[in-house]
């Protein structure tokens, strides 16, 4: 249980967190995945969601995070790749707040393409995911 | 006529003068905007790497089924992404990225549908005879994922439905502050490992073959083919993102080198017209002690 292990989490703006971790629970496509030392190889995909990583003080710190994957290596390590990741305690919830009405008022454009459509579709999922993740 | 004249080279050198002001100050916004882009440029690789290692190695522990990677036999049309700057005065930076466009398109009787990145790149396909499907402006220098992703999900789109048989990507590569190489990149159908294994040498990729059999195998959720298929238009997207960055910072580089050799000529010029000026003056004192001697012999 107490065993750390590599954990590291990766988005296009940088690296976000290389450190060790003893617990890390991630929600996957299929469900929350809880990942500890020694886990078997493994690749799944990543919605937007809510990830908790166990700190030094055995406390969650959950992270708000956006469409990606997590991949556990052959020797344990694990890399999580995902389009944006923010610390819960983090999040600027004017901004969230913000994004999510501008995302809703587009949603309501009836002359948008699908594509348009589905862009718009996932802001106000994540501007909701980080408002929720915040509280 | 010499006053005249000095007059004129006066005006020519305060002009020149001016000049090199404005090309010295962008040279030097130029090199300042370019560090920034190398140190963003280097934080945003870890990422897509790492994203590109994973999708090959799905792709070789498991045979996926994926029409992204099908070719269609012969291309009748094809989309190109361009990726030029917002702003001129960077050398040939934007004009070599559209002759590559015209070299790599050739004569092929079909015109290619277009999605232009970067302000020129979209006036310039807009005056010509081009099919412009699209075009983004002002978003290299604060590139976001969001907008990369729109581009990629347009393209997938656009594969996907059958309206284009490839897509293709242009965009600059940043060798040195010196070179800047103009690239064209397939996208799809994606280019996977098999497909390029003859570039690497060969015992090598035999090499990572056997060590990829040899370990074993990931446990998918839910399987590696949803999996795959999740990562595709994130990796498109991010191939996408890593080259308008890396074609960013080449625009950067090229223009610093434009504007520093452009002060440079200006220099030269000022430095020729100062001759000039003083020639025409010592000319102008020489013709009045003339004429002023010329007045006393005569009384």
């Amino acid at each position: 249980m107490t065993t750390p292990f590599n954990l590291e989490i990766i988005t296009p703006a940088g690296v976000f967190y290389d450190g060790e971790t003893p617990n890390l629970i991630v929600r996957t496509t299929v469900g929350d995945k809880g990942i500890l030392a020694r886990h078997e190889p493994y690749i799944a995909a990543l919605p937007i969601g809510i990830m908790r990583v166990m700190t030094e003080d055995k406390k969650f710190r959950k992270a708000a995070i956006s469409t990606g994957t997590v991949q556990v290596k052959d020797n344990g390590d694990t890399v999580i790749l995902v389009q944006s990741c923010e610390w819960c305690d983090e999040i600027d919830v004017e901004r969230a707040q913000a994004a999510k009405e501008r995302a809703e008022e587009r949603i309501r454009d009836a002359e948008l393409s699908d594509v348009q459509h589905a862009i718009a579709e996932f802001k106000l999922k994540r501007a909701l995911n980080r408002l929720g993740a915040a509280e | 006529m010499a006053a005249g004249n000095m007059k004129t080279i006066k005006r020519r050198i305060k002009s020149v003068g001016s000049t090199k002001q404005i090309t010295k100050a962008m040279e030097l916004v130029a090199s300042s905007k370019l560090r920034k882009a190398k140190k963003k440029e280097k934080e945003t690789r870890p990422f897509f790497e790492a994203q590109e290692k994973m999708l090959h190695e799905i792709y070789r522990s498991h045979s996926v089924e994926t029409e992204y990677a099908k070719h269609r036999g012969e291309v009748k049309n094809s989309l190109y992404i361009v990726i030029a700057g917002d702003k001129g005065l960077a050398g040939g930076y934007n004009s070599n990225v559209f002759k590559k466009v015209g070299e790599i398109h050739g004569a092929k009787p079909w015109s290619p549908k277009i999605f232009a990145i970067g302000k020129k790149a979209v006036d310039y396909f807009e005056k010509r005879d081009f099919n412009l499907v699209g075009g983004r402006s002002n978003i290299a220098e604060n590139i976001k994922s969001g907008h990369c992703s729109g581009i990629a999900r347009a393209a997938i789109e656009q594969f996907v439905n059958g309206e284009v048989d490839e897509v293709k990507m242009f965009y600059t590569k940043f060798v040195s502050s010196m070179v800047q190489e103009t690239k064209v990149m397939q996208l799809l159908p994606l280019v996977l490992p098999e497909e390029y294994k003859d570039e690497n040498e060969p015992g090598d990729a035999g090499k990572q073959e056997q060590e990829a059999k040899s370990k074993l195998p990931p446990t998918y959720d839910p399987s590696p083919d949803a999996v795959f298929h999740r990562i595709v238009p994130n990796f498109i997207a991010g191939l996408i993102q890593s080259a308008i960055t890396e074609s960013y910072t080449s625009e950067l580089s090229a223009r610093q080198t434009a504007m520093e050799s452009a002060s440079e000529n200006a220099e030269e010029m000022i430095d020729r017209l100062s001759l000039l000026y003083n020639r025409a003056r010592q000319e102008k004192i020489t013709n009045e002690i003339n004429e002023i001697v010329g007045g006393a012999n005569a009384l």
